[in-house]
């Protein structure tokens, strides 16, 4: 692979150069993603999707476009998990390797620095992995997000815990100081407030924190229906553990970040019983699309077969293909190859697939994909428990109260 | 604040005291005496933290009972890496001993993560989370046997140094190295005591929070931050300074952490900027 490598850039250049039109049959995508550094396992995740949802599509005969068929292929950069560097790849996919299309990097900082990029040559670039509404805030016209934004990740739970029960009132939300959670614990009050409830504590704590007692009995003290955490996995272990040492016991308790990691009940064993995560995806929800998989049951076993070294799927594996599936169903729309054209098909995109519902909101976020809800549950599985219209299982609640428990 | 909100967070902040204490003492001892701000502190930390982990996960080892054991196989490697590799340095500037074990800290924490990869961890047990509940006011089981154990420790530390014989030479060879050398203290093995002590002490205090905090290969390098931090607040020179040291930054981070959190750690460190301004020698000790 490492070795065929330059050699393939070479001939693809040399085809791109001098015979345009040979090169024509085949689509090349252009992708900077971390396949090295503090994401390369996301990273990772972020390529398999792409390249399962490609062999897919060029298993079923490629795309057509304008009654002419093509295959795809996808031109893949190492951006080292910096995001510097991702803007420069971008930057050579587009000037160097010629590539009109570009399928985004692993997480919301390199995807910030490649949309100016995308704008700048007005190339489309559709994103996967990056949900934080900065990156969308700016105005640009060429950049589109397949995922939830990170306002919307506790909706879910608030929504839940509405449905389950009239009488709750309150909310307490903590969160990271840092602008993914700051943006998920922001979403979460403002959503809360808009469906009346009274936000009795919102606050952010320093990264890398080792303690939250204090939080925790300020919370303690108000008493919520609803605990909301929006921080990465650690924070969420912490505040489990920490609630329980100082008896904070809501009627819930939903993380953002932390519950679908299999890493959460390792560390948390019963503790985790009755916690709310939410999920940009599961294979257990009960999706019905019109792409080449129609249900996540069908993505997930159909990626399985492919990739047998993966267990549980992650979600950014089923985001990426999905975003792979929104480029080619948008320029099969479009009728044309030509960047712009196929730019406004996007824009226009509004799809049903396996991943959820594809329709991209004025500032290029897909608003209109609900984030599901897991829970882990006393039998020591995980269900996904919300939206109840597409759950595999009835959510447990109220949380019993730590002491209640045996 | 209500007034069982006050006493939880004064209870909490005693808490992290002892702890934090315990953190601060190894890292302490170390610099007072060797003058070697030991940077791999944190990365001894995180080593005990793994004993217990594995010794409870492989083998069902209540955590408190693997202290012991931790406190040993750190005694063992502290003692192994000071006459190995802190003895090369041990007049060089004080640069070279950052240098020499900084790159310590990360080849410790860079082994850590090859064998047991960076998945984060916490020592769960029956008793995790449960506690004494004294009105309204809670005391977990696991924090209350922590500052039990650390207030041992740094009692019997305090004791050791002051009453044993090894102890009077650690001590004599901090004020005055020629003069502790001539009246026949042996400083090689003096040092090589001084800091396998300290690499005990740290092991200690990484067992105990594994049982409180979930961790990964990386969790030292904030506790060196504090235990630095706590050793300039209280001052060096004796196990007291230390406990002081650590107390005013619990209590610190503790009470400003419920008021204002997202300015928790900003205070805190602004505190201890000005405290170097006011009072550099620290609040009770020697000057650093």
């Amino acid at each position: 692979m490492k070795r065929t490598a330059p050699i393939a850039l070479l001939a693809s250049a040399l085809f791109l150069g001098t015979f345009p039109s040979r090169a024509e049959d085949t689509i090349t995508f252009g992708a900077a993603v971390s396949l090295t550094g503090k994401t390369a396992k996301e990273g990772e995740y972020t390529r398999d999707g792409y390249n399962f949802a490609v062999e897919t599509v060029n298993a079923l005969g490629g795309i057509s476009v304008g009654g002419k068929k093509y295959r795809i292929a996808v031109k893949y950069y190492d951006d080292e998990t910096k995001s510097e560097i991702t803007a420069q790849l971008i930057e050579k996919l587009i000037n160097e390797d010629k590539v009109t299309f570009i399928l985004g990097p692993y997480g919301s900082a390199p995807s910030g620095t490649a949309a100016p990029i995308c704008e700048k040559y007005r190339i489309p670039m559709i994103e996967a992995n990056g949900s934080a509404e900065s990156i969308f805030s700016k105005g640009y016209k060429y950049t589109f997000a397949v995922l939830s934004p990170a306002r919307l990740y506790l909706k879910g739970v608030i929504d839940l815990v509405m449905s389950k029960d009239k009488s709750v009132r309150t909310v307490a939300v903590l969160g990271e100081n840092e602008p993914f959670s700051k943006e998920v614990a922001g979403g979460a009050a403002d959503y809360a407030r808009e469906r009346g409830l009274k936000v009795v504590y919102q606050e952010l704590y320093p990264t890398g924190t080792q303690d939250v007692s204090a939080l925790l009995t300020e919370i303690k003290g108000r008493n919520p229906d609803i605990v909301l955490g929006a921080g990465h996995l650690q924070d969420s272990l912490l505040i489990v553990k920490q609630a329980k040492d100082l008896g904070v016991s809501p009627k819930a308790m939903g993380f953002s970040v932390g519950p679908s990691s299999p890493e959460f009940r390792a560390n948390l064993k019963t503790n985790a019983d009755y916690i709310f995560g939410s999920t940009q995806w599961t294979e257990a929800l009960k999706y019905d699309g019109t792409d080449p998989w129609k249900t996540p049951k069908g993505y997930a076993e159909a990626f399985r077969a492919k990739n047998p070294k993966y267990g549980d799927i992650p979600y950014q594996v089923a985001e990426s293909s999905a975003a792979v599936i929104a480029f080619c169903r948008a320029i099969e729309n479009a009728g044309t190859l030509d960047p712009t054209r196929v730019r406004d098909a996007i824009a226009a995109l509004d799809i049903m697939t396996f991943y959820g519902r594809i329709k991209f909101d004025s500032r290029g976020i897909n608003t209109f994909k609900p984030m599901a809800v897991e829970q882990l549950q006393p039998d020591g599985r995980k269900y996904t428990v919300f939206p109840s219209s597409v759950a595999d299982k009835d959510a447990l609640y109220p949380m019993p109260a730590w002491d209640k428990r045996k | 604040m209500g007034g069982a909100e006050l006493g939880q967070i004064f209870v909490n902040a005693v808490l992290l005291s002892g702890i934090l204490a315990l953190v601060a003492l190894g890292f302490s001892l170390v610099w007072g005496i060797m003058n070697i701000v030991n940077l791999a502190h944190g990365a001894f930390i995180v080593l005990g933290a793994y004993i217990t982990f594995f010794l409870h996960e492989l083998f069902g080892v209540d955590p408190f009972l693997s202290i012991p054991v931790a406190m040993l196989a750190l005694f063992a490697l502290g003692w192994g890496i000071q006459r190995g590799l802190i003895n090369q340095i041990i007049r060089a500037p004080l640069l070279a001993t950052f240098l020499l074990t900084f790159g310590l800290e990360l080849l410790i924490v860079n082994l850590i993560n090859f064998f047991f990869k960076a998945d984060l961890r916490s020592v769960t047990t029956a008793y995790s989370g449960t506690g004494l509940t004294l009105g309204a006011v809670r005391i977990p089981y696991i924090r209350l046997g922590a500052l039990a154990v650390s207030l041992v420790l740094v009692a019997a530390l305090a004791w050791y140094l002051k009453a044993t014989r090894t102890g009077r030479a650690i001590r004599a060879t901090g004020m005055d190295i020629d003069a502790a050398r001539l009246t026949g203290v042996k400083v090689a093995t003096v040092y090589a005591a001084t800091f396998a002590i300290g690499a005990a002490m740290a092991g200690a205090a990484g067992s105990l929070l594994s049982m409180i905090v979930p961790f990964d290969p990386t969790l030292g390098g904030t506790y060196t931050q504090r235990a630095f931090a706590i050793c300039v607040l209280g001052g060096l020179g004796n196990v007291a300074n230390v406990v002081i040291g650590a107390a005013i930054f619990a209590f610190v981070d503790v009470f400003v952490g419920a008021r204002l959190p997202s300015l928790s750690r900003a205070v805190t460190f602004g505190i201890l900027v000005l405290l170097l301004i006011l009072r550099p020698q620290g609040i009770a000790g020697k000057s650093v």
